[in-house]
């Protein structure tokens, strides 16, 4: 992976004297602490999307550390700005640091494409002309399995989420929805983010709560430790387990072994996704890194392919990106994808896979397919 | 909530007591004896997660890694001994947490080198996996293994202890090392006995508990907290307050977040706190401190 | 005992210059970074007062700093109230709350009180980290600067910035000298040395020990401040141990019980963090070895070190002269 950033990085140096026209990226992530595997691995589908259409030249990056902390974040981000002069910023992983950013790229004017960050207000009511996602709202991949799981016939609930922004906007939307199918949350519970490591007294809540399906929102290390210590528990008859595709991510899904066979889950991307670009996407990734990708990847592949499709469209500033931006469609491994022009959030393709076994391996079996979910405005105006 | 629900949530605060247990008797032992305070025993913890990862990967089996895991930390535990702790001994508390601070950061990076930064996992032996019914509930059999793993730790430390030289020798040096020394038992090989152990501890500790958790480069700073709680709260250097100290936050913990999971968290502070204020030598502390 | 000697002064002069010009120079990541010293050199030097000076080596300044920056926030960006009362109103809180802490663990020493300060502080970390009014871990943005506009000092510039919080710098070092060099750091370093000898002669080492904690508590609450007008925006992450324990290291690599050792460990430490983190995304493993080797070597640190080599020169000096 390091390589592949480096040879990136020593094209975009060689290219410095013959473009004359090149974009300055500054790449806003997590290289440590908790997310750092994210960072990464958004980095790589970033190089991916440049190289593939030959076009590393064009841009030169600036990578920053945000640590996952906001405050590091936003001084990063005024780093960049104020000191590199960047013309646009590409990134963000935790809800928190987008926060934090928020108001700063929103008042100098500088487009911000977010590539991982689900916190619905970013492109809710404090929504920017400036804060384009190309990733997913936190609401956007949570609300169809609400809906999925209502239309199978399943009619009480119970919920697990972390305490914090992302784990209630998880769980309220897919409360919502599931409510709205005809089904009852009967319980729930919010566990203290990063500091919960036993989720066993939860899961026995769960259990005497006596409703039919768990829904919960999980994700990296936590999503290991609770998807192992519901195998153990031998729920899967009893209590089955539904998610936020996050739960299972194929990033770490290996991780959690035989214990995440059969859980259910809703992502905007697997490996699985039965299309042409994504074929050929994968085994792109796959002869470089030797393992499947994630949805992390896709997102760094699209920020590159959105922000490659407004510079051809004749974007070369930083108003001009942020508005070449809103409102492009293009065609991803994911499935077609689309910015919605009212809120800079991306419509798109929600599914709903069932992790299986294939061999020694685990993989992702897609039940079914939502199309072009799309949020509402919620309280957003761009104009 | 029928008597299914009460005896599953005893066991999991009995789980999470027992792991708490095989970390604190190490660090509450070596402060007894050796008057350190080893911030990194935390470190040692992961270091033996990580280790039994490998270890489990390179012999194929759950069990190669049980057995190599505490080992591979009882090494790195004599290095720093060596290099470090017999030096520090008399550097006074600052010093102590400072170089061991220092240590939590060189492990942190250490591990992410060797194992990078994605949470790992590591599957329960084969006949551990599944579920046993006990009292009338069906509970996790792995759970139930470190239940009892716990329980034969405690008999076998307490029977050393109070039942054999070793055990008569480091409780007169916990009492007054001074005079120990002065009736001919070698207390320098004995620190180093005690402090190897303690390691393996928590290197068992650490490969045991990754089946449960999952192995991440900050579960050694987040274990640490709640280890540190439970010396204190029992007495630095008791072993029988290491016992009623990990069964005391267990519970908290545990019921805490089956039943007020905004209050669990502050609990165990609020209790340390009350403890320094009221009864700073802990519960049941050591004698000779 | 503290003494203001003349070679910590020119070295303190001589440190505020040089980063005042690195912020006037140097363009704006300098002036990020000058900052980011500022605020660890008084957040140092308010645990260089507990710790150098009173033995009381406390984990809980983090929180003590963040309850300042926090309440700064609660008035500022929730409450509406102006940012100037609002300011005196924080750092007066972080005082109370340092004083609380000191008066209920000053019955502990060594490393009982080092733990006491622990749950303390980690309790006002969950406190706040629960709190979903102050955005949990989320954290909480909107907070403003100093409006001196008046004066014609636009502090939402990034060098004026940088020059405010080096003045402050020189205002908290020259706060800690003077209660250091007054009858009460005296009577704190003589309860350090020697608490039944002090007590015996009629001092409340209790009374001295909450007020101790009250002063630094005192200062690390100018370091909120700053903190929280800087980014504009806290989050819980500022409350943790390891931010005290950093602070620590800094107070350790600059040296302990000097005041101005603290300063020059704050330099050091996030110029070594900002040149590594260029180079690796581990730069904690050279953190903590630099912190060993830092103790191993004597423990004097970088600026006690310096003295220490000066004293034992002058000694030698007036051998040989005799």
């Amino acid at each position: 992976m390091k390589k592949l950033f480096l040879t990136a990085a020593a094209a975009s140096l060689l290219a410095v004297t013959g473009a004359s026209a090149q974009t300055k990226v500054g790449v806003l992530l997590p290289y440590s602490g908790t997310y750092a595997a994210l960072g990464n691995e958004i980095t790589l589908g970033f190089n991916m999307a440049l190289e593939e259409a030959g076009r590393t030249g064009e841009f030169e990056l600036v990578k920053e550390d945000t640590e996952a902390k906001p405050p590091v974040g936003l001084a990063k981000a005024r780093k960049l700005v104020l000191e590199d002069e960047v013309d646009v910023i590409m990134g963000l992983v935790s809800s928190g640091v987008l926060g934090a950013v928020r108001d700063f790229v929103d008042g100098a004017e500088v487009p911000l494409i977010v590539a991982n960050a689900g916190n619905d207000e970013a492109t809710g009511e404090a929504c920017s002309p400036y804060i384009t996602r190309v990733s997913f709202s936190n609401g956007q991949v949570s609300r169809p399995m609400g809906e999925w799981l209502a239309e199978q016939g399943v009619k009480t609930a119970y919920t697990l989420a972390p305490d914090y922004a992302a784990g209630h906007q998880m769980v309220d939307a897919f409360s919502q929805k599931f409510t709205e199918g005809g089904g009852e949350v009967v319980g729930g519970e919010f566990t203290p983010f990063g500091q919960t490591s036993d989720f066993g007294p939860y899961l026995t809540n769960a259990k005497s709560s006596g409703a039919e399906a768990l829904f919960v929102f999980y994700a990296g290390g936590e999503a290991i430790s609770f998807v192992k210590q519901y195998g153990s528990f031998d729920l899967k008859e009893d209590l089955p387990l539904y998610g936020s595709g996050f739960v299972t991510s194929p990033l770490y899904v290996a991780a959690e072994g035989d214990a995440a066979v059969g859980v259910i889950a809703s992502l905007h991307y697997v490996p699985t996704v039965d299309n042409e670009l994504n074929t050929k996407f994968v085994e792109t990734y796959k002869a470089a890194q030797d393992k499947a990708p994630s949805e992390f990847t896709i997102q760094g592949y699209d920020a590159a392919k959105a922000l490659m499709a407004a510079i051809d469209s004749g974007a070369s500033d930083r108003a001009s990106i942020a508005e070449a931006l809103r409102g492009l469609t293009f065609d991803s491994p994911r499935g077609p994808v689309e910015i919605d022009a009212a809120t800079n959030n991306i419509v798109q393709d929600v599914y709903i896979y069932e992790t299986v076994k294939e061999g020694d391996g685990l993989t992702q079996k897609v039940l079914g397919k939502i199309e072009a979910v799309r949020d509402e405005p919620n309280g957003c105006q761009l104009d | 909530m029928d008597a299914g629900f009460w005896v599953l949530q005893f066991l999991n605060a009995l789980q999470y007591s027992m792991l708490l247990f095989l970390l604190s008797i190490g660090l509450t032992v070596i402060f007894g004896l050796l008057h350190f305070v080893n911030l990194a025993h935390g470190a040692l913890y992961m270091m033996g997660a990580y280790l039994g990862i490998s270890a489990a990967a390179l012999t194929g089996s759950y069990w190669g890694a049980f057995i190599l895991a505490p080992l591979g930390v009882t090494a790195i535990g004599a290095l720093l001994y060596f290099t470090l702790i017999d030096r520090l001994r008399g550097a006074g508390p600052m010093n102590q947490v400072l170089v061991t601070f220092g240590l939590i950061f060189v492990f942190l990076d250490i591990a992410r080198l060797g194992w990078g930064d994605i949470a790992l996992g590591l599957d329960a032996p084969a006949g551990l996996s599944g579920t046993s019914n006990l009292l009338g509930v069906s509970y996790p059999t792995y759970r139930l293994f470190i239940i009892g793993l716990g329980a034969v730790v405690m008999a076998v430390l307490w029977l050393v202890l109070a039942r054999t030289q070793i055990g008569a020798m480091i409780r007169a040096s916990v009492e007054n090392g001074d005079m120990a020394a002065a009736m001919g038992i070698n207390v320098g090989r004995l620190f180093f006995a005690v402090f190897c152990v303690g390691c393996a501890l928590a290197g068992l500790a650490g490969v045991v508990a990754a089946p449960v958790f999952s192995a991440t480069t900050g579960m050694g700073i987040s274990i640490l907290i709640p280890t540190l709680i439970v010396v204190v709260i029992g007495g630095l250097g008791s072993l029988q307050g290491a016992i009623a100290g990990s069964l005391i936050v267990g519970l908290i913990e545990t019921v805490g977040a089956a039943f007020l999971p905004s209050f669990a968290a502050v609990a165990s502070y609020l209790l340390l706190a009350a403890i320094l204020v009221l009864r700073p030598q802990g519960l049941i502390p050591a004698r000779g401190t | 005992m503290f003494h203001q000697t003349p070679t910590r002064s020119i070295v303190l002069v001589f440190a505020l210059v040089a980063l005042a010009l690195y912020a006037i120079y140097g363009g704006y990541f300098a002036r990020e970074i000058v900052v980011e010293i500022a605020i660890l050199a008084i957040l140092a030097i308010s645990i260089d007062v507990v710790a150098g000076f009173g033995g009381m080596v406390s984990l809980c300044h983090g929180a003590i700093m963040g309850v300042s920056a926090y309440t700064y926030g609660i008035l500022t960006a929730k409450l509406g109230y102006p940012a100037l009362p609002s300011a005196v109103a924080a750092i007066g809180a972080a005082a109370v709350f340092g004083t609380v802490v000191g008066w209920i663990t000053a019955r502990t020493t060594g490393i009982y009180f080092i733990m006491a300060t622990l749950a303390f502080g980690q309790m006002a970390y969950t406190v706040i980290f629960k709190s979903r009014w102050l955005g949990g871990d989320d954290g909480m943005g909107g907070l403003p600067r100093f409006d001196f506009d008046w004066a014609g000092i636009a502090m939402n510039k990034s060098l004026p910035f940088a020059l405010y919080a080096l003045l402050l710098v020189l205002l908290c070092y020259v706060a800690a000298a003077w209660v250091m060099r007054s009858a009460f750091g005296r009577t704190l370093c003589g309860i350090h040395s020697n608490e039944p000898r002090m007590r015996a002669i009629g001092v409340s080492t209790i009374i001295h020990r909450a007020r101790a904690m009250g002063f630094s508590g005192l200062l690390a609450g100018v370091a909120g401040i700053i903190a929280g007008q800087h980014i504009q925006y806290i989050s819980p992450e500022l409350l943790f141990w390891t931010v005290s324990g950093e602070a620590l290291i800094v107070v350790i690599l600059g040296g302990l019980g000097t005041l101005i050792g603290p300063m020059i460990g704050a330099i050091a430490f996030v110029l070594l963090k900002h040149e590594l983190s260029g180079y690796t995304d581990h730069w904690h493993i050279v953190v903590g070895l630099v912190l060993i080797a830092t103790v191993l070597a004597g423990g004097r640190g970088l600026y006690g070190q310096i003295e220490h080599w000066m004293t034992r020169r002058k000694a030698r000096g007036a051998a040989q002269n005799a």
